[in-house]
């Protein structure tokens, strides 16, 4: 069991490195169309893109600014109406601690699918990932306000705040 | 301000001292290896001729490609593998290109699945385009389409496989055997659920092998252009503020689509039409872009879409009486019709009053009939959506949907090797130094109407294109030819005039009456006076642009800034669109006129061509439209130009002559 535990670790750890897809049970049913088999995913395994590394020197402002950039500018409309409006709602609030987990999790993957299912919860979230800023994620997708989620805010928020 | 002056003055002292470098805050950045030094032979020199409050970095390549979707990669990996020093701009990290979205597969006549013949693939597409495409471009996507998904298999692409160890192909819209006689025909390959993120990443891992530069998040500009001839991009690195100028020989434009004119579509917010703005303000045309396909099913509201695959699986779109009504409008496709036959009759349907909801605006999608299990096996994701975007639970209720434009088959008008080309005496005339491929390219093999699963395709094969021209007519390590010193200091001033903008309108305003009217004058269904009094609105909406008020004054990561060049971009896509189809006075593929209901080609195809009298080139309507916009005062001016309707070789693959269509 315990063995089992550090095997589980090791493994997520190596995942670390390159993104590799953990050997935890992350297997791609999802997929509509037809009777396509499973998903063997060789290229993220044959193919590790270089690994993200996170930015030390970076001033925390200018962070902000620059994850405000990359929450609006995703690679699908789901994405781009979730993570805006997440960072309008959390972006300016986030301390240090979380602005790295948050920077992380929407750079480091390299299919944004990923990010929107982990989100919505029909794939578990890989360890590396969780954390306070998943978790907040987590509860915003829910919606449990039933707030109208048509499109993507636009930056006028930005403006009354910094009056 | 004054802070601002002094930081910009800062930062152009800072950039001046490492001359070989890159400005002291991109050192720092972790994803050096972009960089690659700008290239194996370039010295980045930094020049004050431009602007002393805009540092210049200028980099020399062999070619430069604008856009790291499926085709700006696999141009920019053609090439690096060719031994081209290539620079790849994009304002996105590539594995996040709107190319990722895309779900569906690459159609290639592989025959695994039954017999097949590339010819019958071709066929497809031409009248899939309803003859509007150019039959050369498709002979040559279609013949290639085997070879381009066995060479991407080489890459590393895991295509799902059958149980014999052979691609797995499945069925598409509008795909037929035996030139439509044979029935449907199963020829799109897939990697389970996401070929497009696959296709990045394979694409983009692979070319950071042969020492690609990528400059991520950088947002270009315009295109260095000198008597006629393309010399490369300018850009500005969103990073640290600074601008940068990439000189080459070879220019490849593959910045995607522009769905973000309208209120609602598919796309994401990327989507914005930069490749298309930039060629129309270097004072060439845009082909086709009244074509702007529709997708029947985009959630209401949001426009998420959701894919034709639902109703492969058997879900049925009902009005408000209940009733399947596709069973009228195409009696043997039904629900799975071409997807201009579907929206249409969607359109139809809600005019007539059967549409659903309480401004009865819209129809639902139905999958509650299917079993739970099918639903939560085969379509999870679409519940996701359904209820995150629409409230609805999938098991239990109707998804409210409505035709929502998807994708732009108009685009930079090329030949079919990828260059880009004007028209003028009635004849083709190459711009050199200019390529384009992908979404924002016009080859054109969608012509009126694209097919599911051909876009993809037409990333590769003219992604390849691009790359395969360019090292046939050039050499690596080619002298550049000289530019002016001050070159792009329109695009900085305009730049910068946008930054410190201060009128009565914000971007979000204007963008907002943008899509607005093209949404409600420019849909799915048009008609004369409707597109006529969107005309006159949007060329009111264009001149407000002098308005614009931006509220950011900084000059890194400024979100409003980006977003206030993309939305002068988006403003000429649409000018054009509006423009373009008030025009065109007839329907054909995805164009559809209330007033001209029949295509006019230049005979009457739905009758006997004996005795018939060809009409002459500007009484009928198979033809290219060709839009420019004078940027200053917003006027679109419209030429056409000719189909071509011969195939690469006659006696190989012969051309389609064209047909009345029905499905």
């Amino acid at each position: 069991m315990l063995s089992g535990l550090v095997a589980k670790r090791l493994v997520t750890g190596l995942c670390q490195a390159s993104w590799r897809p953990a050997i935890t049970g992350m297997v791609s049913s999802r997929g509509y169309r037809g009777d396509a088999p499973d998903d063997n995913k060789f290229d993220l395994i044959e193919i590790p893109l270089p690994p993200w590394l996170e930015k030390p020197d970076e001033p925390i402002n200018i962070k902000r600014r620059r994850l405000l950039y990359e929450s609006r500018k995703r690679g699908m409309l789901e994405n781009c109406i979730l993570l805006s409006l997440f960072a309008k709602r959390y972006l300016n609030t986030m301390t240090e601690s979380q602005l790295l987990q948050y920077d992380r999790l929407i750079n480091e993957p390299s299919n944004d699918w990923d990010i929107y299912y982990w989100a919505t919860e029909a794939h578990p979230t890989p360890e590396v990932y969780q954390g306070e800023v998943m978790d907040m994620l987590k509860e915003f997708t829910k919606n449990r306000n039933h707030e109208q989620r048509l499109d993507a805010p636009s930056l006028e928020y930005l403006e009354k705040e910094s009056q | 301000m004054a802070s601002v002056r002094a930081a910009s003055r800062l930062l152009s002292r800072r950039a001046i001292s490492n001359i070989k470098a890159v400005p002291a805050a991109a050192v720092q950045n972790s994803r050096n290896f972009h960089f690659s030094i700008y290239g194996k032979k370039n010295n980045a020199k930094v020049s004050d001729d431009i602007s002393t409050q805009y540092p210049v970095v200028d980099h020399e390549f062999d070619a430069v490609v604008v856009g790291a979707g499926g085709a700006g990669l696999r141009a920019a990996f053609g090439l690096s593998e060719a031994g081209f020093n290539t620079a790849c701009v994009t304002k996105l990290f590539p594995t996040r290109s709107h190319t990722v979205a895309a779900q569906g597969g690459i159609n290639a006549a592989l025959g695994n699945m039954e017999d097949d013949d590339w010819r019958w693939h071709f066929y497809d597409t031409v009248k899939g385009s309803d003859w509007l495409g150019d039959q050369d471009a498709i002979h040559y996507m279609t013949e290639q389409a085997p070879a381009a998904v066995v060479e991407l298999e080489n890459f590393g692409m895991p295509f799902s496989r059958t149980e014999d160890g052979k691609i797995y192909q499945r069925a598409f819209g509008g795909q037929s055997l035996k030139y439509g006689k044979g029935g449907q025909a199963h020829r799109c390959c897939c990697v389970a659920d996401r070929t497009g993120h696959s296709l990045l990443h394979t694409l983009y891992g692979r070319s950071l092998r042969y020492d690609t530069s990528y400059f991520v998040e950088y947002f270009a500009l315009d295109l260095l252009m000198e008597d006629g001839q393309c010399k490369g991009v300018i850009a500005l690195c969103m990073e640290d503020g600074s601008i940068h100028r990439f000189r080459s020989q070879n220019t490849v434009i593959a910045t995607g689509g522009y769905g973000r004119t309208y209120f609602s579509c598919t796309s994401a917010h990327t989507s914005t039409g930069d490749g298309n703005a930039m060629v129309t303000r270097a004072g060439l045309p845009c082909q086709d872009l009244e074509f702007v396909q529709f997708h029947p099913t985009g959630i209401y509201g949001a426009g998420c879409l959701i894919t034709e695959g639902c109703r492969g699986e058997g879900g049925i779109l009902i009005n408000s009486e209940g009733e399947r009504f596709m069973e009228r409008y195409a009696p043997n496709a039904k629900d799975l019709a071409s997807r201009d036959v579907v929206s249409r009759s969607m359109t139809i349907e809600i005019r007539e009053g059967r549409g659903v909801g309480p401004e009865k605006d819209h129809v639902y999608l139905q999958l509650h009939h299917l079993p739970p299990q099918q639903l939560a096996a085969r379509l999870p994701g679409i519940s996701e959506t359904a209820m995150i975007f629409a409230g609805v639970d999938v098991t239990k209720e109707p998804i409210p949907v409505l035709p929502t434009v998807h994708y732009n088959m108009g685009g930079i008008p090329t030949n079919y090797k990828g260059q880009v080309i004007d028209y003028t005496d009635g004849k083709d005339k190459v711009v050199p130094g200019l390529y384009a491929c992908g979404e924002a390219a016009c080859a054109s093999v969608h012509g009126a109407n694209r097919l599911g699963a051909n876009s993809l395709l037409d990333l590769v094969v003219f992604g390849r294109a691009c790359a395969l021209t360019i090292a046939s007519e050039h050499k690596p390590g080619e002298k550049l030819s000289p530019l002016k010193p001050n070159a792009g200091e329109e695009s900085v001033a305009n730049m910068d005039k946008l930054r410190f903008a201060s009128g009565s309108l914000r971007t979000s305003e204007i963008r907002l009456n943008m899509q607005k009217t093209m949404q409600n004058h420019a849909a799915v269904f048009r008609t004369g006076s409707v597109l006529k009094e969107g005309c006159d609105k949007m060329d009111d909406i264009y001149q407000t642009l002098d308005q614009i008020k931006t509220f950011d004054r900084g000059i890194v990561w400024n979100t409003d800034l980006v977003e206030s060049l993309e939305l002068q971009n988006l403003m000429l896509n649409a000018v054009q669109t509006i423009h373009s189809a008030e025009q065109r006075k007839e329907s054909r593929g995805a164009h559809a006129r209330e007033d001209f209901k029949v295509r006019v080609d230049e005979f009457d195809y739905s009758k006997p061509l004996q005795g018939q009298e060809k009409k002459p080139f500007d009484q009928h309507w198979r033809k290219h439209t060709l839009s420019y916009v004078d940027r200053k005062t917003g006027k679109v001016t419209l030429k056409y130009r000719p189909v071509i309707d011969t195939s690469l070789d006659e006696e190989d693959c012969a051309h389609v002559p064209p047909a009345i269509r029905s499905y």
